[in-house]
């Protein structure tokens, strides 16, 4: 693909993004922003689960840490900027990481993927038990959402379900731009180095914890940015942010997208979107078809949507598909 | 005897019993990791599966016997279907594989359960002579919960006796410590496989009739019990059936008398203990491997 | 001037004796080899020099520097590069990513999060070259698994020497290779160490005679003997230890 081409490519999706609730209404707008939510999320868990090969189930945790520091701020602090909590919803999660750290950088495979699951559990319990602070079952809502500002020049209404869509797309598409910026860099070839062979990483130079350690706190921030919005988003936030079906859904993204490649969850969270919002209107149950399509994918396109395009791909034109 | 320490004896057997069932639940759990990798979070839902099993085995028949005897078995042979057809198939993709085909499972399950049985909770009746107290040396006695621990004891005792006195156990425990020692052996593996899976099922569909006249019948029982069954087989160690056993007590007994003692607390200390081991030991406390 | 040393190494594991007060020197710009029966010790020693294993007792010296209990990435970045017995590359990474990857790390390019790594243009090209000397230009966007037993042999070998270490560590290099093979592998090995300090294990005593120029023999995790090829092909010891194992 050449590069003006590419550059075609991304102006056709802003003026798509630009127009798309005119186009489809405030209904689909609003599906829109939860989808690049999950988007975010699921990429930054795909930056420790497809980039360096660490499965965690307990992704969750930055997640809620990001979403009830910014509901948690709002509540708390009178006049907080918008830019401020969503940058108080990354610092927590970060900071979280960085306690973490010590604790999980020399695991991995299973006792990574299970410490996370403790650590998943107990926020969620220790969330539910502190009713003082988290508001328990309840969680937190009704916190005000502050204007967009820029002093003396504009002061945009977030409450307006059309301008939260722009904000919260420009701030994913930067997060995203972001995460898929890191993993071109020098440091993102450390990544994959650490997913193929951990111990020769050590041989070449590298220092694999302190590698790992990065990779987290990367990884934990940005789905704090994630928790963030959404806690924006739905002006609300609950024990099930927290929630063990919460760590898995982003695997199942990536799974169900494409593991291999970083646009994999995008598509991933896409289709979960399409899906929800079909069968929705069929049956109450969708999960059973979430379930099902789980089966189906992990029996038979387990390299997930991108794996099947690119092997078609290959077919028709007789070519190794690219990555 | 004074109130107080009947109180305490009441609580403790409460808490053996539960401690007992989630042993029945995660010793199946640690035995299929442990010998074949598989994180199965579709036990639980199976466990479940079986109780709604017990349920509809008991309307149609009346007998309460009759659906502890068939409910199981049929879960078990769901299990081997599974098994057979499933996750075999995923061998090569790895824990993601596995994991993702088993929560899948567990989601079709607990859909389908919605679907067949409805959302509010179904009674499971035991017969009248479970039920009620027993007076044994001067102490009152749940008798159903000593039932409990009965049944659970004596499914330890013929597990144990497998594990340790027979060539299926041995093949069994190598390949927990080792699984390529035992393709090295030249073992049938992929049967040996089926049925553990189909055992380490039938044993979570027996936890899951045992506990129904107690908890009843409804859609959250999976996540309610499988997630302490869970913390047991990782706190207790991946393929250790002592630890699973240990540990499972432990959790039992912390559920009735932490209620107790200190009430609000008391579900967050157990997972406090679980991060603590976890954090210390990542193979768990018996565990061998990762 | 002894550019490596060991003072009375000594490793166990579990109780196990595996190495037991070895005292190694190796000079500066030295082709040392180290032979030795199997399960001599010969790959322990190699991982209690390059920081794999803590060493339980004695001393590892490494430019006049006390790098005892070292990690080897501390090592690597001190000067040692190392290649493994059992091939231990990137295996989803190409030649050419595997072969940067070494590259990056001899630069001091770590925590770069700030450039596109593919327009690292000098990087590029020295890579390029590496791969150019080493004949996998032509493999150079094939999967290090995709490679074959040879190919994938001078990769292994390669990475340890494209962080340009002043010692270079290679265990067995030539293991599992045919002669033809072997006899690439020789030239290759003296073609990228020249001026280098090479410590090697080998087994076959043909490449351990065309490239070495001083012999230590391991056995039973003591050092037998140590020398110039001649003395050591003549020292009766030796010959004992090797009786029926090897013709030297
Ligand atoms: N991690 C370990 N744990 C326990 N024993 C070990 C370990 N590594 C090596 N050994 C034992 O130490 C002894 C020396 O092993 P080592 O690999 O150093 O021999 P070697 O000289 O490299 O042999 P080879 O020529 O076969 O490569 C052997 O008996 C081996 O079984
Ligand atoms: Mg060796």
């Amino acid at each position: 693909m050449n590069k003006g081409f590419k550059w075609i490519l991304w102006g056709i999706l802003i003026v798509v993004l630009i127009v798309y609730p005119r186009l489809f209404g405030i209904y689909y707008t609003n599906i829109l922003v939860e989808f690049g939510i999950f988007a975010l999320y699921a990429i930054s868990v795909n930056l420790l689960l497809g980039y360096t090969g660490l499965l965690t189930f307990g992704h969750a945790i930055f997640f809620g840490v990001g979403g009830y520091s910014t509901a948690l701020a709002l509540t708390h602090i009178q006049g907080l900027p918008l830019l401020a909590s969503l940058l108080i919803g990354f610092l927590s999660a970060v900071l979280f990481a960085l306690i973490l750290c010590p604790m999980v950088v020399r695991l991995s495979g299973t006792a990574f993927a299970m410490l996370h699951l403790a650590f998943g559990l107990l926020m969620y319990v220790v969330t539910l038990k502190l009713r003082g602070i988290t508001g328990g079952e309840d969680g937190i809502g009704g916190f005000p959402i502050p204007p967009f500002s820029i002093p003396g020049i504009v002061s945009i209404d977030m409450t307006d379900p059309l301008m939260f869509y722009y904000f919260a797309m420009i701030v994913l598409v930067i997060c995203i731009s972001f995460l898929w910026f890191f993993t071109k860099t020098p440091f993102g070839q450390i990544m994959v180095g650490i997913r193929d062979n951990a111990d020769r990483i050590d041989y070449v130079g590298f220092k694999v914890s302190h590698s790992k350690a990065l990779i987290y706190i990367f990884a934990g921030g940005f789905a704090g940015v994630a928790g963030s919005i959404f806690a924006l988003f739905q002006n609300l936030v609950s024990a099930d942010e927290f929630s063990v079906l919460n760590s898995f859904a982003p695997i199942m993204i990536i799974m169900v997208g494409g593991i291999a490649s970083f646009f994999g969850p995008i598509f991933g969270a896409g289709i979960f979107a399409l899906i929800a919002e079909l069968t929705s209107r069929y049956t109450e149950r969708v999960e059973l078809v979430m379930g099902l399509i789980l089966i189906l994918v992990i029996m038979y396109a387990p390299m997930g949507f991108l794996g099947l395009v690119n092997m078609a791909r290959a077919r028709f034109f007789n070519k190794e598909g690219a990555s | 005897m004074d109130a107080t320490t009947a109180m305490y004896v009441a609580q403790g057997i409460h808490g053996l019993a539960y401690g007992m069932v989630l042993f029945l639940l995660a010793s199946g759990l640690t035995l299929i990791f442990g010998m074949m990798g598989i994180l199965n979070m579709a036990h639980a839902s199976f466990f479940m599966l079986s109780a709604y099993f017990c349920y509809q085995f008991q309307i149609w028949t009346g007998n309460f016997w009759l659906a502890l005897l068939f409910a199981p078995v049929i879960t078990g042979f769901f299990g081997i279907l599974v098994e057979r057809f499933l996750l075999r198939k995923v061998q090569r993709l790895g824990h993601i594989g596995q994991l993702i085909l088993t929560a899948g499972l567990g989601l079709i399950i607990l859909e389908g359960v919605k679907v067949i049985w409805g959302t509010e909770s179904k009674p499971v009746l035991v017969p009248t002579y479970l039920q009620g107290l027993v007076n044994l040396a001067g102490m009152e006695y749940p008798v159903y919960r000593l039932f409990i621990i009965g049944i659970s004891l004596i499914l330890l005792i013929i597990l144990s006796l497998i594990l340790y006195k027979t060539r299926l156990g041995m093949v069994v425990r190598a390949a927990v410590s080792d699984a390529d020692m035992v393709n090295a052996l030249g073992i049938n593996v992929p049967v040996v496989f089926m049925t553990v899976f189909g055992v380490g099922t039938w044993m979570a569909g027996v936890a899951g009739v045992v506990i129904s006249p107690i908890l009843t019948v409804f859609p959250g029982l999976a996540d309610q019990v499988g997630m302490d069954a869970f913390i047991v087989v990782c706190v207790g160690g991946f393929g250790s059936i002592g630890g699973a056993l240990l540990v499972s007590i432990i959790c039992g007994l912390l559920n009735s008398y932490g209620v107790q003692f200190f009430s609000q607390l008391a579900p967050i200390l157990i997972f406090i203990f679980m991060v603590v081991v976890l954090t210390i030991r990542p193979m768990g406390l018996f565990g061998e491997r990762e | 001037m002894n550019i490596l040393e060991t003072r009375g190494l000594t490793h166990d594991f579990e109780g196990l004796k595996v190495i037991t007060g070895v005292d190694l020197q190796v000079a500066e710009g030295e082709r040392h080899a180290i032979i030795g029966p199997n399960g001599a010790g010969k790959t322990t020693l190699f991982n209690l020099i390059t920081g794999t294993y803590t060493p339980k007792g004695g001393k590892v010296i490494f430019k006049n520097k006390d790098v005892t209990g070292a990690r080897p990435h501390q090592m690597v970045r001190l000067g040692m590069g190392r290649s493994f017995q059992i091939t231990s590359t990137f295996s989803r990474l190409t030649a050419f990513q595997n072969i940067r990857m070494a590259v990056l790390s001899k630069r001091g390019i770590r925590f770069n999060i700030f450039r596109f790594v593919d327009k690292m243009d000098d990087v590029t090209r020295e890579t390029d070259e590496i791969l150019k000397r080493i004949n996998l230009d032509g493999e150079r966007n094939i999967p290090a698994s995709g490679l074959s037993y040879g190919k994938s042999r001078s990769l292994e070998i390669s990475m340890a020497l494209a962080t340009d270490p002043e010692v270079v560590m290679l265990d067995e290099p030539t293991a599992g290779m045919s002669v033809d093979e072997t006899h690439y592998a020789v030239g290759l090995i003296q073609r990228l160490t020249e001026g280098k300090t090479m410590v090697i294990i080998e087994h076959d005593m043909d490449v351990v005679f065309s490239l070495a120029d001083r012999i230590t023999v391991l056995h039973h995790g003591e050092i037998l003997a140590s020398g110039a090829p001649g003395e050591i092909r003549k020292n009766p010891k030796v010959k004992e230890a090797y009786l029926g194992e090897m013709e030297i």
